[in-house]
């Protein structure tokens, strides 16, 4: 293993670079230069105030891992069982963009949806991929988005044709090795006009304890919301404990189009997120709900971003952050509306609960409102649980440590309300777990 | 039971409450089967005892002993006294958002009756105590105390007692907030709980309430004391001439 303390150059001549086409193959090699003549984030300036970013640069030369735990197993037999009984549309396991296997896929192929790699889709749907791959998370958002850009293996692409509803979820696991394991995952998801689709995009594995190596996750999601369709993409990062993770969201939401995000976060020792929908035409709606629950020491740094380019449009986030032992969670939250955007709609809360002293939570509001004829609010609010409401309920017969398990569960319910069926019992599950021995 | 055994006794209680002692010194039994009214003025300690006496983090008890059916209660934290038979409704009863009155109530009957219990019968249960308070059944579903009215919050609190059925009920300013219609059911649900095993004593300021749930014995406290005990004629008394008699009587003042 050799995460070095400097920079690293990405060579010219390396396989991923061949993948594809040749208008991909430039693409990517021009995020391989774009990459390497950018220089890493200063730590403090915007974005990295509250993250090393030196944590993020990794020497590809390290991948190298297939091994993966029973966790994994567990999970996808669950996972494969709800696509047995119908919970699910289809099932996809992606395996550090080497090993992509697709599950139920034919019955939707049967309505013209396409759920396969990248590399098959550059050939069967060209003109959207071309169209639509690294339209919106590319090197010119940063340099960690170049890096995905030049070095993503093989990705996973999704199309919903015009009209076409998918009514049960497809979900997808992408699962990191357990040692010295580096992956760049990568999706491109095209919901067409008036279709609908829920997704689920679960991110695990990694490594466990201290001598295990590298254990990296890099990846990028593209969404396209056309007019007047209806997507909900639920997130969901159960990495070790071990793993450094970055992942950048962007969705782009046409016309009448609304767009639902659900935000997981449990996993992970060092995990950067941020997601973005920007509303391109009236009428448009955005609502990203984010719930993280950190313990251990572990760190998350998670950013929004809704970004109104159309007036009449509208968003809202609810992030919610619950914190115990000396676990850390940065927010920022960016609302952008444009000079031209007139009469949107945009509200911000991020609410933040620390389960006890030595854990910690930061929340930045950041807004560049170009227009005066806007509807928005934020606030934020973080703090201990309310000692008088455990109280309440221990008046009533109910013990210290349940009537805390009941205070948590309702500070989360609004949120988890929001999670398709067949993950609810999992993520009631891990919240149970992280609220033991507190 | 008999109704001659004491059923709650407190021997000179003190409380404090940020360094200031506010209750100094209050001892009353309660035996099976009565009611006691404390009747004060604002500010002379009525809540700081209730709430001292449920285990309120805020309220230190310095010294003194409390008894519900011979066992001493203070050492117990506050779900201990509540499974042990003590309740008390809040005067200012907290919102408690994302949990429904429903869970709330599941988790607190399934506490007193233990892990092992069936609980099959608790929907039924629940529906029907609703019912006898005319609160409407969505109110099952809805998060607790959360955008209630004041007077929701109280019903609510005399349902938690119905279904709970404890030996021993605080009842703190339940008649606040009432209308008359709302005072007539709240009182019902009071009445329908009252046996000859179970205690209540009513906390209040206005003797209102004591003309539909009558009280056995009623007390006044000032200053942080009870000063004065009698029968119902007590409290009409008060209501007639306020607390002034008592102060000059007694050479006291209401506020601690
Ligand atoms: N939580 C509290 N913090 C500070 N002072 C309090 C608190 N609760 C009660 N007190 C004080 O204790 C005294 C008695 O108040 P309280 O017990 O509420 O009286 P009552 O219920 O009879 O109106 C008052 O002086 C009041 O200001
Ligand atoms: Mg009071």
């Amino acid at each position: 293993m050799s995460k070095s303390n400097t920079d690293i150059q990405i060579p010219e001549a390396i396989p991923e670079l061949e993948r594809g086409p040749v208008w991909l193959r430039q693409r990517r090699q021009s995020s391989r230069q774009s990459y390497n003549s950018t220089p890493i984030p200063q730590r403090g300036l915007h974005l990295w105030r509250y993250t090393d970013p030196q944590r993020f640069v990794v020497d590809r030369g390290d991948a190298s891992d297939t091994v993966y735990d029973e966790n994994y197993d567990r999970i996808r037999q669950v996972e494969l069982k709800h696509l047995e009984s119908g919970h699910l549309s289809a099932l996809v396991t992606d395996l550090g963009g080497r090993e992509i296997e697709f599950y139920g896929i034919e019955k939707l192929g049967e309505r013209g949806v396409a759920v396969m790699p990248v590399s098959e889709a550059v050939e069967k749907h060209h003109d959207l991929v071309e169209r639509y791959l690294y339209e919106l998370v590319s090197s010119s958002v940063g340099k960690f988005e170049a890096m995905n850009g030049a070095l993503w293996n093989d990705g996973i692409f999704i199309y919903v044709p015009d009209g076409v509803t998918v009514d049960r979820p497809i979900h997808l696991i992408r699962e990191l090795g357990r040692t010295d394991s580096v992956q760049f995952p990568r999706l491109l998801v095209v919901v067409g006009k008036n279709a609908e689709l829920t997704l689920v995009d679960e991110y695990g594995g990694g490594a466990f304890g201290t001598q295990a190596g590298t254990s990296y996750s890099n990846g990028a999601v593209e969404i396209f919301g056309l007019e007047g369709s209806r997507t909900r993409y639920v997130t969901l990062q159960r990495q070790s404990a071990a793993t450094t993770s970055y992942l950048t969201h962007r969705a782009g939401i046409e016309r009448g189009a609304s767009m639902l995000t659900l935000a997981l976060a449990f996993g992970g020792a060092v995990t950067k997120q941020n997601f973005g929908v920007v509303l391109n035409g009236p009428g448009a709606e955005s609502k990203i709900y984010g719930l993280l629950f950190g313990a251990g020491h572990q760190h998350f740094d998670n950013h929004t971003l809704h970004h109104h380019s159309s007036g009449q449009t509208r968003s809202d986030i609810d992030f919610k952050v619950v914190l115990r032992d000396r676990a850390i969670s940065a927010y920022t939250g960016l609302i952008r509306i444009d000079p031209h955007a007139k009469s949107c709609e945009a509200y911000q809360e991020n609410r933040n609960l620390l389960l006890n002293k030595g854990c910690r939570a930061e929340t930045i509001p950041e807004l560049e409102i170009l227009n005066e004829d806007v509807t928005c609010t934020h606030g934020a609010t973080l703090g201990p649980i309310d000692p008088l409401m455990v109280h309440y309920l221990q008046s009533r017969g109910i013990e210290h440590r349940e009537a805390v398990r009941m205070i948590v569960a309702g500070f989360v319910s609004d949120t988890l309300r929001q999670v398709p069926a067949d993950l609810r019992d999992r993520i009631s599950e891990v919240v149970n777990q992280r609220l033991e021995h507190l | 039971m008999s109704h001659r055994t004491t059923l709650f006794e407190l021997k000179d209680i003190h409380v404090e409450v940020e360094d200031k002692e506010v209750v100094k010194g209050v001892s009353l039994k309660v035996k099976a089967g009565e009611v006691h009214a404390i009747m004060g003025p604002n500010g002379s300690g009525k809540s700081s005892l209730s709430n001292a006496l449920m285990g309120h983090p805020g309220y230190e008890i310095t010294s003194g002993e409390a008894y519900l059916q011979g066992h001493s209660i203070l050492e117990m934290p506050p779900d201990e006294r509540s499974r042990a038979g003590l309740f008390l409704a809040f005067q200012y009863p907290l919102a408690v958002p994302g949990v429904t009155v429903a869970n709330f109530l599941r988790a607190a009957l399934k506490a007193h009756r233990g892990p092992e219990a069936d609980m099959s019968d608790f929907r039924r249960l629940l529906k029907r105590e609703m019912a006898a308070l005319s609160i409407d059944p969505s109110f099952a579903t809805r998060y607790l105390n959360d955008g209630f009215s004041g007077g929701e919050k109280k019903r609510v609190e005399i349902l938690q007692m119905s279904v709970l059925n404890p030996k021993m009920a605080l009842l703190d300013e339940t008649d606040s907030g009432l209308d008359i219609d709302a005072l007539k059911t709240v009182s019902g649900g009071i009445n329908r709980f009252h046996n000859a095993d179970n205690g209540i004593l009513l906390v209040t300021h206005y003797q209102r309430l004591l003309n539909y749930v009558q009280p056995d014995f009623v007390h006044v406290m000032l200053g942080g004391r009870l000063v004065k005990s009698g029968g119902p004629e007590l409290a009409l008394k008060l209501e007639e001439n306020g607390y002034d008699w008592v102060e000059q009587e007694t050479g006291l003042t209401a506020e601690v």
